[in-house]
């Protein structure tokens, strides 16, 4: 028993100091500041980070979906709010609960908003321990950063500097039209979520309540990713966590996408003028909230407004 | 859990599986053993564990049924007038021969079925449309059982050894069902001869903390050269293996050999995995490689590189049939009109060339895996005809073949031969690999190489130095050991400061140096497929 | 002994056999050497070398090849 005992006592004393090493190795490792350059990944979702503080409203996570249908300067033209979405290519749910932790940290949003296709994403055992570690030995995420490391790795952070001037937002003004016979078919089936992921939500639902912040699941339009049976999953999984769902897809009045202009990979993603009807849709949301006010007049936001023009000329060329 | 290197393996099946066997008395640890075997085949393959455990039930009621003819052989030989003793001895040898030929269409047979059907059946629709005739076979396709190609040449050799008496049938169940079915050897095993494994396992002795380390370590530094080296190599080789006529002749060598260094790195650092989880259990498997990459000639290449699988195919192939009665009238024959150094080369390669499209077919139910075998087969033949025109020359020359520089010229001629095997291994279909070596031939240019466009398909700078240093490091190991050091003893010798400031280093290396997370593609465990 | 020397050496004259001790774990000898050491054997001796016998123990040594050939004599 004693032998055990000891045995035991000596596997954990090694384990102590091995994750001492790695989290002390993990100053070297960690990324300076937020840009591609000081090796930080998905530098547009991340963009946030170099946002002033407290400046932000309303954060989105969410994959593709959510970086092509949801434009935060668009939102800001309509009601003045300031959003910012934390949108990256095949996210997963562990990831989207890194990336609003990484917001929380500077930003203290009233609104969080799940884009739910995340939600329905498998995520292999791998990734789920990855993300989770690495919160605490971030050189498990940047240990790659050996071949890049320069004399500024061995000084501390320089500060966050970079952010995105469409604020997570991507634009793609090209149209290709979708099939959308059997979209959205009614149906009373529902397509079940995985444990994990559930319990994922779960945790981004505790997150947000824990920073006084409200979580809303969005459902963004796509003939190619969204049918009945997974708004039912969703609808059913906010009814038990108290959630509220809005889901763009059956709401055809509101939001009213033409499927054969409004995308422009044949339904997968929205394009630009999308977007705009996601955005309109969603700024009345916001708007009806009352939760926030215009800060349009405000001198500190002026930036918003000169980011705004540029925008829409680059629009108006695209198109 | 894809692999022994999943978090599902290393954090939880495994620590488990130790942590319960230390803390339950003798008698219950081979359970232990026995149930963690099982849950891994599960976790893996689901409810094709069935396949599994019908071949366990097949072995073991076939052995009774061999010992079972013998004894009343024995029986009825002793009972018997002297001069009907050859009759009775020639009718057990029938009985016997009868029983292992069931047993070998059973679970030879049952793993053709499993694995080839398809492309027996799909090649046989080929040739009826070739033949201008409708092409009807229906095509299956089945899902594989993990390790059936690695557990049913065990199954098949504890029964071809009872047949030869080298061994006792097993009465026990269990621990044939043990035998067969250890999870470290599960999944690119070794594979194991009862002897050496099966008493061991059901002894299942008790942990010790010497095993421990050893066990700990070899896992390490398996991890180490799956996770640095082979999956570092992964994104260039996919790269040019599909897509290899956007590339030079010159950057397709290079992909054979990183190909080459990868398959050894990723087959090996998993059977170090494998012996090394049960090395923690004190069970020894049998060594899978002895650095394959020194050989002198592909004979020896073949004696060092998955060594199993090789004594596997020399005990039960090569030696029954060049050693069978018309084999060896053959030889005879051949030595009288070829003389003692040709005459044998005749018939020990008919035996050889069955060992050979064997082991192509082992590999998988495809043209360029044929080729493969075919290709060393072609490769030690002629190895073998030169030969004694080699000592000749050598002599007449008095070049000593023992100097170094003549040793250094066969090593590097035989690993530029494996690596020119392992592109048609690795090709995706024999007309690829072909017109991959073509393109080698034809169209070579050493300007990509010089101007470093090599580092815009998929491994950069950094990681060919990095490649190449630890190439260095396991040259330097692999010195060492021809030389006999014992590394692994070595290490659990010294003092514990020394020991746990080498497993941190090691760890850290990993950590750092591991080609995981984002932009990088693990390579699936590469034998594991067979 | 003498006569089983003289055979080993027609067949590998660059082999040291009278001192080698891992004429198989050291990779001196190939599977065809085996094939033809067996056939030689068999002549020379009137033995049959079955299977079971051929295993790297009996073949390491020109000792332990003459010791495998006596027992097969007795056992003849």
């Amino acid at each position: 028993m004693v032998k055990i005992a000891k045995t035991l006592l000596g596997l954990a004393a090694f384990a102590l100091g091995l994750l001492v090493i790695l989290y002390g190795l993990s100053f070297l490792f960690i990324p300076k500041n937020n840009t591609k350059d000081a090796g930080m990944e998905e530098v547009i979702a991340n963009g946030i980070q170099g946002e002033p503080e407290n400046s932000i409203d309303v954060v989105v996570v969410g994959d593709s979906e959510s970086y092509f249908s949801i434009s935060p300067l668009l939102i800001w033209k309509d009601t003045g709010y300031t959003s910012y979405v934390c949108g990256s290519g095949r996210q997963y749910l562990s990831y989207s609960k890194t990336l609003l932790e990484r917001a929380f940290e500077t930003q203290s949003p009233k609104l969080v908003i799940l884009e739910t296709l995340c939600i329905y994403r498998q995520i292999p055992a791998k990734t789920v321990v990855m993300d989770e570690v690495s919160r605490y030995l971030p050189i498990l995420r940047y240990h790659d950063r050996w071949k890049t490391m320069t004399r500024e790795d061995f000084s501390p952070t320089d500060g966050n500097s970079y952010t995105t001037p469409y604020k997570g937002y991507r634009l793609s003004s090209a149209a290709s039209s979708a099939d959308a016979t059997n979209y959205m078919a009614y149906t009373d089936k529902t397509a079940s979520i995985p444990v994990l992921n559930r319990l994922l939500v779960e945790q981004i639902q505790e997150l947000c309540e824990e920073h006084g912040a409200k979580l809303l699941l969005l459902s963004t339009p796509s003939t190619v990713n969204w049918n009945y049976q997974r708004h039912n999953g969703i609808q059913q999984l906010a009814d038990e966590l108290g959630l509220e769902y809005i889901d763009l897809n059956t709401k055809t009045q509101e939001v009213p996408i033409d499927w054969s202009k409004d995308t422009f990979d044949r339904g997968d993603h929205l394009n630009h003028t999308g977007t705009v009807k996601v955005s309109q849709f969603l700024a009345k949301y916001l708007e009806g909230t009352q939760m926030f006010s215009d800060r349009r007049g405000d001198s500190k936001y002026a930036s918003w407004n000169t980011l705004l023009q540029d925008y829409e000329a680059e629009v108006a060329k695209a198109s | 859990m894809a692999s022994y290197f999943s978090p599902q393996y290393l954090a939880v099946l495994l620590p488990a599986t130790v942590g319960l066997y230390a803390i339950t008395p003798q008698r219950a640890r081979r359970v232990i053993l026995l149930l963690a075997s099982y849950a891994f085949f599960w976790a893996v393959s689901g409810s094709l564990i069935v396949y599994l455990l019908f071949s366990t039930l097949s072995i073991h009621h076939l052995g009774l049924w061999l010992e079972l003819t013998a004894r009343n052989g024995k029986e009825r030989l002793a009972l018997a007038e002297s001069d009907q003793r050859k009759a009775i001895r020639a009718g057990i040898q029938r009985q016997q021969r009868g029983i292992i030929l069931l047993a070998v269409v059973i679970h030879i047979g049952l793993l053709l079925t499993l694995k080839y059907s398809h492309f027996f059946l799909s090649n046989g629709n080929a040739l009826l449309r070739f033949l201008h005739m409708p092409a009807i076979l229906p095509v299956p396709s089945f899902l594989l059982p993990i390790g059936i190609s690695f557990y049913t040449l065990q199954a098949v050799s504890y029964l071809i050894d009872v047949y030869r008496g080298k061994i006792q049938a097993d009465h026990n169940l269990f621990r044939l069902a043990l035998f067969l079915g250890f999870f470290p050897q599960m999944m690119e095993g070794p594979i194991c001869r009862y002897e050496q494994t099966a008493q061991r396992l059901w002894e299942a002795p008790p942990m010790c903390w010497n095993n421990f380390l050893l066990g700990g370590q070899r896992i390490l530094w398996g991890i180490i050269k799956k996770m640095v080296v082979a999956d570092r190599l992964n994104i260039f080789i996919l790269n040019v293996f599909s897509d290899y006529d956007q590339y030079n002749g010159s950057i397709i060598a290079v992909a054979a050999i990183c190909y080459t260094i990868q398959l050894y790195m990723d087959f090996s650092g998993t059977i170090d995995v494998a012996l090394g989880s049960a090395q923690l259990f004190g069970v020894a498997l049998p060594e899978n490689f002895q650095r394959p990459f020194f050989s002198r000639t592909i004979s020896e290449f073949w004696q060092r590189w998955h060594i199993t699988l090789g004594t596997w195919f020399k005990d039960y192939i090569f030696y029954p049939v060049s050693m069978s009665k018309p084999m060896k009238k053959l030889t005879s024959k051949a030595r009288k009109r070829f003389g003692p150094r040709y005459g044998p080369i005749l018939t020990s390669s008919v035996a050889l060339l069955c060992v050979w499209l064997c082991n192509g077919l082992w590999h998988g139910s495809a043209w360029n895996y044929i080729f493969f075998g075919l290709y060393h087969f072609a490769l030690i033949f002629a190895g073998n005809l030169v030969q004694p025109l080699v000592l000749t020359v050598t002599e007449r020359l008095h070049i000593d073949r023992n100097h170094i520089a003549y040793r250094l010229m066969q090593t590097l001629r035989t690993c530029v031969l494996v690596c020119i095997g392992e592109l048609f291994f690795r090709a995706e279909g024999l007309k690829n690999g072909l017109k991959m070596a073509w393109r080698i031939v034809t169209d070579w240019s050493f300007s990509p190489i010089l101007k470093g466009n090599l580092f815009a398909y998929g491994i950069d700078g950094p990681d060919t130095v990095l490649v190449a240093l630890f190439l260095v490091f396991l040259l330097v190991v692999g010195i060492m050991q021809e030389r006999g050091v014992k590394l692994g003893e070595t290490l659990v010798s010294k003092s514990w400061p020394v020991r746990i400031a080498v497993y941190y280093a090691a760890i850290c290396f990993l950590v750092i140096f591991g080609a995981y997370g984002i932009g990088y593609i693990p390579v699936d465990p590469i034998y594991a497929g067979f | 002994m003498e006569q089983l020397l003289e055979i080993l050496e027609e067949i590998r004259p660059d082999l040291d056999f009278a001192n080698c001790q891992d004429l198989i774990d050291g990779h001196h000898l190939n599977s065809l050497d085996i094939i033809s050491i067996v056939a030689e054997l068999e002549d020379a001796f009137d033995i049959t070398v079955p299977t079971v016998e051929v295993i790297p123990h009996n073949f390491n040594s020109a000792q332990n090849l003459w010791a495998m050939i006596q027992r097969l004599q007795e056992e003849g």
